[in-house]
């Protein structure tokens, strides 16, 4: 038998340490799923207010036909980015931070929600581009691809608040 | 682009076939906008057309900066799908268009930051064009379906 002198020396991992940061590229990835999460709130939160509207007479139909397949989009993306993220067995899955978990502030007005999803989409697009260079390649690829679709939502978005408005 | 920029050989070939599908694109827009109809697509097919060239352009200006020959533009390119009428020119477009976001994904891929970040926008301008032609939004411009279920296997 060895001596636990010669056991408890060695060089190995401090398995007593706190676990290592995650990659930059986790770190991305996180953030990316979190936004994607955040804007399927915002949308279902429009969209619970233009039915509200439209059961008061209002236009709502119409602007679901708008932003449903908008919100199916960001589900798709939501559901990609998912796939990406292996979390090491044995591992818990990190809770949302407190910033994440703060509820969307959508205007209660549908105008000024429309108006609100289209910033926030134009936001996105943005933020998706500044986490392109800590990413490896087929996930820049993914997020370059998500922040344009992002982008396109505008002017759907832009024709979308102009029918309201009339 | 801006920075230094690697001249390894796969950046090269990145560039050559962004450059491929910009003349392609050029050549493309020509046919479709001898069938649209209206001052709105017109004008729509002619600022495209414009932008494809300014694409090429900078391409070429960046290629020869890493001492590559750029990629010369074929007399006439082999159209997906037959254009006889507008409707057939506005398909074209689309198809255009995504073969150009897929091919500016191939510089996303790579290392250098500027050539990233201008792959990425030039995804974004397509993706825009893309949905003003069709009429609708996808959600993963340029990524083919065998290229999202390859990324799901290999982050």
């Amino acid at each position: 038998m060895l001596p636990l002198a010669a056991v408890s020396g060695c060089d190995g991992p401090d398995v007593l340490a706190a676990p290592p940061s995650p990659a930059a590229d986790v770190t991305v990835l996180r953030e990316a799923i979190a936004a994607e999460q955040l804007m399927i709130t915002r949308y279902t939160t429009v969209l619970h207010h233009a039915g509200a509207a439209g059961a008061a007479g209002g236009s709502a139909g119409s602007l679901a036909g708008a932003l449903e397949p908008l919100l199916a989009e960001h589900r798709a993306h939501l559901a990609q980015l998912r796939s990406r993220l292996i979390v090491p067995a044995g591992s818990k899955a990190r809770s949302a931070t407190p910033h994440e978990r703060a509820p969307a502030a959508v205007p209660a007005g549908v105008s000024a929600g429309v108006a609100f999803l289209r910033t926030a989409e134009q936001d996105a697009a943005t933020a998706m581009l500044k986490r392109l260079r800590a990413a490896p390649s087929s996930l820049a690829q993914l997020f370059a691809s998500i922040g344009a679709s992002e982008a396109t939502h505008v002017p759907v978005l832009n024709a979308a608040a102009a029918r309201v408005a009339r | 682009m801006s920075g230094s920029v690697s001249s390894a050989p796969g950046t090269i070939q990145a560039l050559q076939t962004a450059l491929t599908a910009e003349h392609a694109a050029i050549y493309g827009y020509g046919v479709a906008g001898a069938y649209l109809t209206g001052s709105t697509q017109t004008a729509a097919a002619m600022n495209d057309w414009v932008a494809h060239q300014v694409a090429r352009d900078h391409l070429e200006t960046v290629l020869r900066s890493l001492g590559a020959q750029p990629a010369a533009a074929a007399v006439a390119y082999r159209l997906p799908a037959p254009v006889r009428n507008a409707s057939e020119a506005v398909a074209l477009a689309v198809v255009l268009e995504e073969r150009i976001a897929t091919a500016y994904l191939g510089l996303v891929a790579l290392s250098n930051d500027s050539i990233r970040d201008y792959g990425a926008l030039q995804v974004q301008a397509s993706a825009l064009r893309a949905a003003a032609w069709r009429g609708g939004t996808v959600a993963f411009p340029g990524m083919t379906s065998a290229a999202l279920a390859r990324s799901r296997k290999q982050p």
